[in-house]
């Protein structure tokens, strides 16, 4: 009986052979044979290498009494240790600016995260695939818009003379301040991120749910399953390890909200609310009189959340899925 | 009860390609019947229709009696196995087979028993917990004829499901389905581009070219009576040798076959049945299988090209004037020298030579010219 021949489980990593050491002679062979896809590769690892670790020589000055002009090493640098953290940690602005960042980021992915996905599923679900196309390059199109173009329309949808002011004083109403106000800060910013980014952030699952066999589809309409549980059972299954991957990604880089629109949107008005730790960064890094010191010393706090986050949510899948980063 | 009946199917896509042409196809309750062809003669298309999984253009079909065009496919009670198993990938052994039974709202301890009892059949109970891809080719496929099984269908229909094995587990699974046959005891509509599969398995056989029948009949029929060209050459391993610019003689009211200038005297059945057809002398392609050659002796002759000992047989690859010739000989019988380039004289008995009209490609004695229509070739009977 074939059923006899079974596969073997996987081996454990206790039951697996040691790795030989390569020898020099195959690692020259390797180099040899892989040598056009190693070269392809070169140019990515250099601008990886030039831009994005290299400058992580600059965190030392957030160890040091760093004024603008020193040089990050010499024999006058000034250490002080984890003091400028501990400014931080005193400075008044420390908690309004963790809650300002921490609910911006975390509203946004509670809303911007499964968005995408469940876009994604209705246009892999709709009969016309044309319409689907249209509605999906539709929905691409805000994400080519600029952040400074997107607060401007933002401006002139909700200006105090913008179109939504202008039609609610066209039925008697009053005009509302839309950018002075707190309140109407936090929904502008994420809505408006979400609406912007959820059909480019869609494609992914788009690309992940075309690989889906259609014979399994048609298994389950034989099995007597609805529209909405093939999605539920066939398609959603399907993405899952592709959602994973996103989710720890974004999990990663929940407080890394940039400053650049939280900026153009602040206002006197919303100041209390729009201040977010990015903006703070750069005010006191960039603005006025310069403490760039400081001002690393809290965006390197800041990185080291998002890799805790990374770590802890990457952990936490590897241990209720088989998906993981590493 | 489980009659499948396709009167005049018919499958045009929407660019105006049409799959299949008029298919009438009577399936008895509890019969296993093969559509067998080529890639593109629209034997899957003809299943997915009947499945539900594709519209049908024109035409009806009856399942049971019941006319299930506009019947929704989990509401037609079959159940179909894909040749790619649609296994789904994050469900378990058991979790697979289940799933029609959840769906159908059934009660937990009638979903186990059906489960259990199917796994025990299909000898995967101790795969039940296991998801697909830690499983073998086989071992799915199983799980996915499984699949098929619960729903307890009143037709069962069968895609390529053994085309992504090997050859080896290819022939245990037929063994397999056989079996599986007998227990279950319901009709199957089968789909295969493999003779063997289909001659092994079918209680008839129903060969498709270009989404036209070109004949239905038990295995036996269709390899002993081929109606057309395509079918004698489709059925049969090795196929079936043509012989081109032949000519069917009638001598003092005697027929014989002309093959490279050597006449045979038909057999008594060929004699009357062409006569009965009232055949003219003609140019014709004769069709000998490679089986029903004799070497050593005859004044046909070819020289070998390739000779292959398999064993019990040879495997003769050798060339006639134009034409190629493939003899099958079994290795007890031979007594000539079959080394490769060595020239040889063969011949066949003239009642086992088939006969093809060269300009329609229709056989002169079996295609039934009278009950035939364009779309669907008949064999002929006769009652001699």
């Amino acid at each position: 009986m074939e059923a006899k021949t079974m596969k073997q489980p996987a081996l454990t990593k206790k039951e697996k052979a040691p790795r030989k050491k390569m020898t020099r002679e195959k690692r020259i062979r390797y180099f040899k044979d892989n040598s056009p896809y190693l070269l392809m590769i070169l140019p990515a690892v250099l601008i990886v290498f030039l831009f994005n670790y290299l400058p992580i020589y600059g965190v030392l000055i957030a160890f040091q009494d760093f004024m603008p002009g020193d040089k990050i090493l010499s024999d006058s640098t000034i250490w002080v240790g984890f003091q400028n953290f501990e400014r931080f940690f005193s400075d008044p602005q420390f908690w309004p600016l963790m809650k300002n960042t921490f609910l911006i980021c975390i509203i946004g992915f509670v809303i911007g995260f499964p968005l995408p996905i469940i876009v994604s599923l209705m246009l892999n679900a709709m009969k016309g695939k044309k319409t689907a196309k249209v509605l999906q390059t539709i929905f691409n199109g805000p994400h080519f818009i600029s952040l400074v173009v997107l607060v401007g329309m933002l401006t002139l949808f909700f200006g105090r003379y913008g179109l939504v002011n202008n039609i609610a004083a066209h039925f008697g109403g009053e005009r509302y301040s839309y950018f002075l106000e707190s309140k109407a800060f936090r929904p502008m910013y994420i809505l408006s991120s979400n609406w912007q980014d959820f059909g480019w952030s869609a494609i992914i699952y788009i690309a992940a749910l075309s690989n889906v066999d259609p014979q399994q589809h048609e298994a389950a309409i034989l099995d007597g399953a609805t529209r909405f549980q093939r999605v539920m059972h066939v398609d959603l299954p399907a993405i899952m390890p592709m959602v994973s991957v996103m989710l720890i990604m974004s999990i990663g880089g929940l407080m890394g909200v940039g400053y650049e629109k939280a900026l153009l949107m602040q206002t006197d008005g919303n100041l209390a609310v729009s201040e977010l730790i990015s903006t703070y960064v750069y005010k006191r890094g960039l603005t006025g009189v310069p403490d760039q010191a400081y001002a690393t010393a809290i965006g390197l706090f800041n990185s080291i959340i998002n890799v805790v986050l990374l770590i802890i949510a990457n952990t936490t899948s590897k241990k209720f899925s088989e998906n993981s980063l590493w | 009860m489980s009659e499948v009946v396709l009167k005049g199917l018919k499958k045009v896509y929407d660019n105006k390609v049409t799959a299949v042409h008029d298919v009438n196809l009577e399936i008895k309750d509890k019969e296993f019947i093969v559509l067998v062809g080529p890639s593109g003669c629209g034997k899957s298309t003809t299943l997915r229709m009947v499945a539900g999984l594709e519209e049908i253009s024109d035409g009806e079909l009856f399942i049971d009696g019941k006319l299930v065009n506009d019947v929704p496919p989990k509401d037609r009670d079959i159940a179909m196995v894909f040749q790619n198993y649609a296994l789904y990938p994050h469900k378990t052994v058991y979790d697979n087979l289940a799933f029609a039974l959840k769906l159908r709202k059934e009660p937990k301890d009638v979903i186990d028993k059906k489960v259990r009892e199917v796994a025990e059949i299909l000898d995967i109970t101790q795969y039940l917990k296991r998801k697909p891809k830690a499983l073998s080719g086989g071992q799915r496929q199983r799980v996915a004829i499984g699949r098929a099984m619960v729903r307890d269908p009143k037709v069962f229909l069968m895609d390529e499901p053994l085309s992504n094995l090997d050859a080896k587990l290819r022939n245990q699974m037929r063994a397999e389905i056989i079996k599986l046959r007998s227990r279950i005891n319901t009709t199957f509509m089968y789909v295969t581009h493999d003779q063997t599969e289909a001659m092994t398995l079918g209680d008839r056989i129903v060969i498709m070219k270009d989404g036209y029948v070109n004949q239905i009949g038990t295995p036996q029929e269709v390899f002993n009576r081929p109606v057309n060209l395509f079918v004698a050459g489709f059925i049969g391993m090795p196929v079936m040798n043509f012989f081109d610019h032949c000519k069917l003689l009638l001598e003092d009211g005697v027929y014989y076959a002309e093959i490279r200038g050597v006449k045979f005297k038909l057999g008594d059945f060929q004699q009357k049945a062409l006569k009965q057809n009232n055949a003219q002398p003609c140019d014709i392609v004769a069709g000998i299988r490679p089986q029903h050659v004799t070497v050593g002796e005859g004044e046909l002759s070819a020289k070998i090209e390739v000779s292959e000992m398999m064993g019990s047989e040879y495997n003769i690859h050798a060339r006639s004037g134009d034409d190629e010739v493939v003899m099958l000989i079994p290795t007890v019988d031979l007594t000539t020298d079959v080394s490769m380039g060595k020239t040889i004289n063969f011949t066949t008995r003239p009642h086992l030579i088939q006969l093809f009209d060269r300009e329609t490609g229709n056989n002169l004695i079996w295609y039934d010219a009278e009950s035939a229509t364009n779309n669907a070739p008949v064999c002929k009977r006769y009652d001699f």
